[in-house]
């Protein structure tokens, strides 16, 4: 079988920019936070494509601040979406009047949510429990070679395909934007893809916005905590209320994103003190 | 033998560098059986180190890392463990017992100093961004996992020198409702990362789609990859079914009739 990992790169981009991405890929967890999660990494990643894609200082910034939006997927393969995130920027310093720029956050969302599930079944569940198998068996028997297998046995196939990943991601998303055009149905697939995304970003806010409320209401046998009353009600419509919340206060420009920041931790710490919010077990 | 004081300073350096786990691509070097040896150099005893290690990673390993959930902080628990095993010419158990207690003791103190330095250099690096200025987006982006994580790496080196005991019991003063007012935040903040996020790709004739994902996980509990997976399917279908209609307009166009084939297939992929 032939099958060849690289594209053409007859535009800007070239397999010295992809490889760039690649290295700066490496630390995409390592500014993980609970809001944004690995947005800084993606955009780290991203600034050797959108430096060179963007040589007006407005178009660089815009792009960067695109990138920072929140993001999440296992570390590993996330030189998948970046690659296609360097297609789709690429596309759109070329021709930035036909290019729907809000799909480039689009795609990058609808591929969020399943890559993260296989990739943490994958990497997670599957490599890192042969990795430390290998090892410990060696480690408990007092050899060296345990803790050094269990490095390679994870980091070789780890960095391998995550630097392989970076050239499939960048040809498969250049291609497919390529045979889009030619057969004109770019947006409508881009819409489909604004509709997974949004789909998505769903059922992303449903697993990982969470809090319990553990007020109870009622005495004795009687007495139902404030969640277990909701939960009934619809569940989810706590998470989904604080969600809307802050969504309207941030449209409306109301708050800066760093003041809402320091609202919603403040609340946490606040909510543990008084005991009005808990920990989901 | 070195001094205890030289063991200290050298298994504090090992807990900070462990700390470039992230930096070097998640890469598992802050698992136990990688600090157990290097605490077992340190201590005197190599071999111990190895077994302890390995004998811990198997503990820790039901601890998995997914999506937003954190294991109990091995550097501490193994660093300390593992040596003041070897010092009590103790076996890999007493190892375990011993680490087991500081891990979760510093996995609080570590996220309650850790989460926040990181929120913030999220937000410092959005005002790099708005300037300009890669290069310091650059520069911050490496500092904060390190000071974010640096901050706590002083524990293993004092409770190496001072006890263990001593160093429990101090922390024991930091209020917990600090920690658990973090772990409650954890649950808060995506709040606004998903509504910076839906600021951006939101469509009024699209928002129904948002809530469909919503509530299907809430009502069902299935993972956002059974959400993707029906959505795909359906899209797909959507698009077979209505294939004449989509490719009308660029039949129209005057476009090779021929291609349509080619782009059925090519959907398949998708």
């Amino acid at each position: 079988m032939n099958f060849n990992i690289h594209a053409n790169y007859d535009k800007e981009i070239t397999k010295k920019d992809l490889r760039k991405v690649f290295w700066r890929s490496i630390p995409m967890e390592h500014s993980w936070n609970y809001e944004r999660m690995m947005n800084v990494g993606y955009c780290f990643a991203m600034i050797p494509a959108l430096k060179k894609l963007y040589p007006k200082k407005e178009d660089f910034i815009e792009a960067m601040k695109r990138h920072l939006e929140l993001y999440n997927v296992t570390p590993y393969i996330s030189t998948l979406p970046l690659g296609i995130s360097v297609a789709m920027e690429e596309k759109r310093a070329q021709d930035p009047e036909n290019f729907d720029t809000d799909s480039i956050s689009n795609v990058k969302t609808a591929f969020m949510g399943p890559l993260s599930g296989i990739g943490d079944s994958i990497y997670w569940g599957t490599l890192r429990v042969i990795a430390i198998g290998i090892g410990a068996s060696l480690a408990v028997k007092g050899s060296l070679l345990g803790p050094l297998m269990f490095l390679l046995v994870f980091n070789v196939p780890h960095f391998l395909i995550r630097y392989i990943l970076t050239f499939v991601g960048y040809k498969f998303g250049a291609e497919a934007l390529k045979k889009l055009e030619e057969i004109g149905i770019m947006d409508k697939v881009m819409r489909m893809a604004g509709i997974l995304g949004l789909t998505i970003a769903g059922a992303m806010t449903s697993e990982m916005v969470y809090f319990d409320i553990p007020i109870k209401l009622g005495a004795g046998e009687e007495a139902a905590t404030v969640q277990s009353i909701l939960d009934g009600i619809v569940p989810g419509l706590g998470p989904l209320a604080l969600f809307g919340a802050v969504y309207f206060i941030m449209k409306k420009k109301k708050c800066s994103p760093l003041l809402m920041m320091f609202i919603l931790m403040a609340l946490g710490i606040a909510g543990a003190f008084f005991g009005f919010l808990g920990v989901v077990e | 033998m070195m001094s205890l004081g030289v063991q200290a300073v050298l298994l504090g350096i090992v807990g900070f560098l462990s700390n470039a786990e992230w930096f070097l691509g998640t890469c598992f070097i802050q698992h136990p059986i990688i600090l157990g040896p290097l605490t077992g150099l340190i201590v005197g005893d190599l071999q111990a180190g190895i077994i302890m290690g390995g004998t811990m990673e198997l503990a820790w390993a039901g601890f998995a890392s997914i999506g937003a959930y954190d294991p109990p902080d091995p550097v501490a628990g193994t660093i300390l463990g593992v040596a003041f095993a070897i010092k009590s010419g103790a076996g890999p158990e007493a190892a375990l017992s011993l680490g087991v207690p500081i891990a979760v003791i510093t996995l609080a103190i570590g996220n309650a100093l850790g989460y926040p330095v990181l929120q913030i250099f999220a937000h410092i690096c959005d005002k790099n961004a708005a300037e300009g200025n890669d290069r310091a987006l650059t520069r911050n982006c490496i500092i904060s996992g390190f000071l974010a994580w640096g901050i706590s790496s002083p524990i293993v080196p004092l409770a190496y020198y001072f006890g263990s005991d001593k160093v429990v019991e101090i922390m024991g003063g930091i209020p917990e409702f600090i920690s658990e007012g973090m772990d409650i935040a954890g649950g808060l903040l995506p709040a606004l990362g998903f509504a910076l996020l839906a600021r951006m790709i939101m469509k009024k004739e699209l928002a129904p789609f948002f809530f469909i994902g919503y509530f299907i996980v809430a009502y069902s509990g299935i993972s956002t990859t059974g959400v993707a997976l029906f959505a795909i399917l359906i899209m797909v279908l959507y698009f077979t079914m209505n294939k004449d209609r989509l490719m009308g307009a660029q039949a129209a166009d005057g476009a090779a009739v021929l291609q349509t084939k080619d782009a059925g297939g090519d959907f398949d992929e998708f």
